[in-house]
């Protein structure tokens, strides 16, 4: 009887759309842990696991927002200036005196608006979303030059220790901020999009936008919303980017929406829309984190780094597409009706 | 409608962003009329047309070469002084920036080339135009008057030299160093990590395999982090962003780790100031200007220049000095 239970639950696992590859990739990031701590003993170190899961942190943040636009079949470039963006507009007004926690709200504001632009430009003005959101970024990273008149800004001084405890520094139950707070960013943007309706129509748009639109779901509503997610989760690691350096750089967040790219799509979320599992972003972001931090315990040169990511984004996705070629037809058959059954719910 | 305005709007931002790719500093010309121009209008001399040309507007180092540039200009007077540089650093747009300044009618270009070889052949077509070529903070491969520069290989010597010595006071003699670079194309931090190896050669410390965080502050604390965590004794950052990444990462450990670093910045000196990390090179961009300006002026007037090469020298920032 409980043998059945456990092979219900199982099954019940296996049937997530996605879960396939989460669970490849997931296999992939055991041995490589196991590889890096053969190598180097230090690995396994309890200060290294701090270390390593705050390391994470950030990109999972990014990655759940790139994920989220991605799942709508668009993408979002401005990630890593909206990034530099908050960083930059928060240390500036730190710095004049602000209150920290006034600026915080006055930087996710800026943030949010920037959201709002992308998603308006790709669902109101047809714009595609490589080039609206090419635009903002240039646009993003250029306020965050001027906000500060093209200097980093200075530290952003002692009246800041609790935003930097809050963001990074300080820890709660033993475990540092940043972990909470991505945690925390997770839960709530996995129960959005796995058990609400705007969840669903996400992924309806990303899978047949035809078929949501004549559904009824609004479509520019939906976009907006998934947009303004990713831009609420850049001007997080923002904010996290300034807490860990004390001050503003312009360059902050430079390439970081490739990164979330990648974290995403190592964990199955497909680029053409209506495909991918948040938990799978949380393992591609540890794949990307724990490559950059095994490697350099490894002593491996930086160029060996960046074709192993390289060469890891390639095979998962190309494992993702093997594997679903080889799927018999009525599998396919029945993930259509599944998502027919979405939409109409 | 509103969309339609939005898009436009936005068109005409990105296009304006494209024109002013190499625009000339607006400050810097204003400033240039300044009160001697106009009583020494009618001296013997004609006015020298004399033209700033940097990797890009950004760094607070350009900031200063041209404040240092302003100080000459305002001490000798008589010259027409511009700022250029492109709004990234692009060697495209550098070799724009200066032909711009040769179809402008420049006497003289002060230049810190963006690498060694991209922008030669607009160099000759300079100085077959007649044009005098100072370079300031880095060089290209093309004969000039003068260059006026930071000895990076020099500096980053003197800051392993910093940190061996301060490692010897506390008794360590042996132990695993890591360094913090910008990337692996940027030839002054190269040169400087080149001096801080040099340094090392005949010790029993051992260097780690340098790692690259492009100068994003919280990526160098990352990396930094993980030397710590890999038992390093000392760690080295080779810019701005490297060092405050290196001082954040030695501070959450406790400080026992010893970290040098590069260039003078507000967090640079509030960490040196806690004593988290002990030593930073800050470079002199003001000097690198102000003799640029001098060299510039002697050269057009045919005065005896000196030597080939200037270093302008870092210096050594400590606890004890801020």
């Amino acid at each position: 009887m409980k043998k059945r239970d456990d092979k219900n639950i199982l099954r019940k696992i296996m049937a997530i759309r996605g879960m396939g590859q989460v669970i490849t990739v997931a296999f992939g990031l055991v041995v490589l842990c196991i590889v890096f701590g053969i190598l180097n003993p230090v690995f396994f170190s309890n200060r290294n696991i701090a270390n390593l899961l705050r390391q994470i942190a950030p990109i999972l943040i990014i990655g759940i927002g790139q994920s989220y636009v991605l799942i709508t079949g668009n993408i979002d470039l401005s990630i890593g200036s909206v990034v530099g963006m908050s960083c930059m507009v928060s240390a500036t007004m730190m710095t004049k005196g602000v209150n920290p926690w006034v600026a915080v709200l006055i930087t996710y504001i800026c943030c949010l608006a920037i959201g709002i632009i992308n998603g308006q430009l790709v669902a109101n003005c047809k714009l595609p979303p490589f080039i609206a959101t090419l635009g903002t970024m240039t646009i993003a990273r250029g306020i965050a030059q001027i906000v500060n008149n093209n200097y980093n800004t200075d530290s952003i001084g002692a009246a800041a220790k609790g935003f930097r405890d809050f963001f990074y520094y300080g820890k709660n139950f033993g475990v540092f901020n940043t972990i909470w707070i991505a945690a925390v960013l997770w839960i709530i943007f996995n129960f959005i999009l796995n058990k609400t309706r705007t969840g669903r129509y996400i992924y309806a748009i990303g899978s047949n936008i035809e078929a949501a639109r004549l559904s009824g779901v609004n479509i520019a509503h939906i976009t907006t919303t998934a947009y303004v997610v990713s831009s609420f989760c850049s001007c997080t690691v923002g904010l996290i980017t300034c807490a860990i350096s004390g001050m503003g750089t312009m360059d902050a967040g430079n390439g970081y929406e490739m990164y979330a790219v990648a974290a995403s799509v190592i964990g199955g979320v497909s680029t053409l829309g209506g495909q991918g599992i948040l938990l799978g972003t949380v393992i591609g972001a540890s794949i990307w984190g724990v490559l950059q931090n095994g490697l350099q315990f490894a002593g491996a040169p930086v160029a060996i780094r960046n074709i192993a990511i390289g060469v890891i984004v390639v095979v998962s996705v190309l494992l993702d597409v093997i594997i679903r070629k080889g799927r018999p037809i009525r599998k396919k058959k029945n993930i259509t009706t599944v998502n027919k059954a979405e939409i109409k719910a | 409608m509103l969309r339609k305005l939005i898009v436009g709007l936005l068109c005409m931002i990105m296009v304006a962003s494209l024109l002013t790719g190499c625009g000339g500093n607006q400050p810097a010309q204003q400033q240039e009329t300044t009160p001697q121009q106009e009583t020494s209008q009618g001296a013997e001399s004609e006015k020298y047309k004399i033209y700033l040309i940097t990797m890009d507007q950004m760094d607070q180092h350009w900031v200063n070469v041209d404040l240092g540039c302003k100080k000459a200009v305002d001490e000798l007077g008589n010259i027409d002084y511009h700022w250029l540089a492109p709004d990234v650093k692009d060697d495209a747009k550098q070799i724009e920036c200066i032909n711009n300044a040769v179809a402008a009618g420049a006497d003289a270009i002060l230049l810190a080339a963006n690498g060694p070889d991209a922008v030669t052949s607009a160099l000759e077509e300079a100085k077959a135009a007649g044009v005098t070529i100072v370079y300031v903070d880095s060089p290209a491969a093309f004969p000039a008057v003068q260059t006026i520069a930071t000895d990076n290989v020099a500096a980053g010597q003197k800051a392993g030299e910093e940190l061996i010595g301060a490692l010897k006071a506390n008794g360590i003699t042996e132990g695993k160093i890591g360094i913090v670079n910008v990337n692996a194309a940027t030839a002054s931090t190269v040169a400087r990590e080149e001096g801080f190896r040099k340094a090392f050669a005949n010790t029993n410390f051992e260097i780690l395999e340098t790692q690259y965080s492009d100068g994003d502050a919280a990526r160098s604390k990352d990396i930094a982090a993980n030397y710590i965590t890999q038992g390093c004794v000392g760690i080295f950052g080779a810019n701005e962003g490297c060092t405050v990444g290196t001082g954040n990462a030695i501070k959450e450990s406790g400080g026992k780790v010893i970290g040098v670093g590069f260039d003078k910045s507000d967090a640079i000196l509030n960490l040196i100031k806690e004593g988290y990390l002990y030593a930073t090179m800050a470079q002199n961009p003001d000097i690198m200007g102000y003799e640029g300006i001098k060299t510039a002026v002697k050269a057009l007037k045919g005065e005896d220049t000196g030597p080939d090469y200037i270093d302008t020298g870092v210096s050594v920032l400590k606890k004890e000095d801020v």
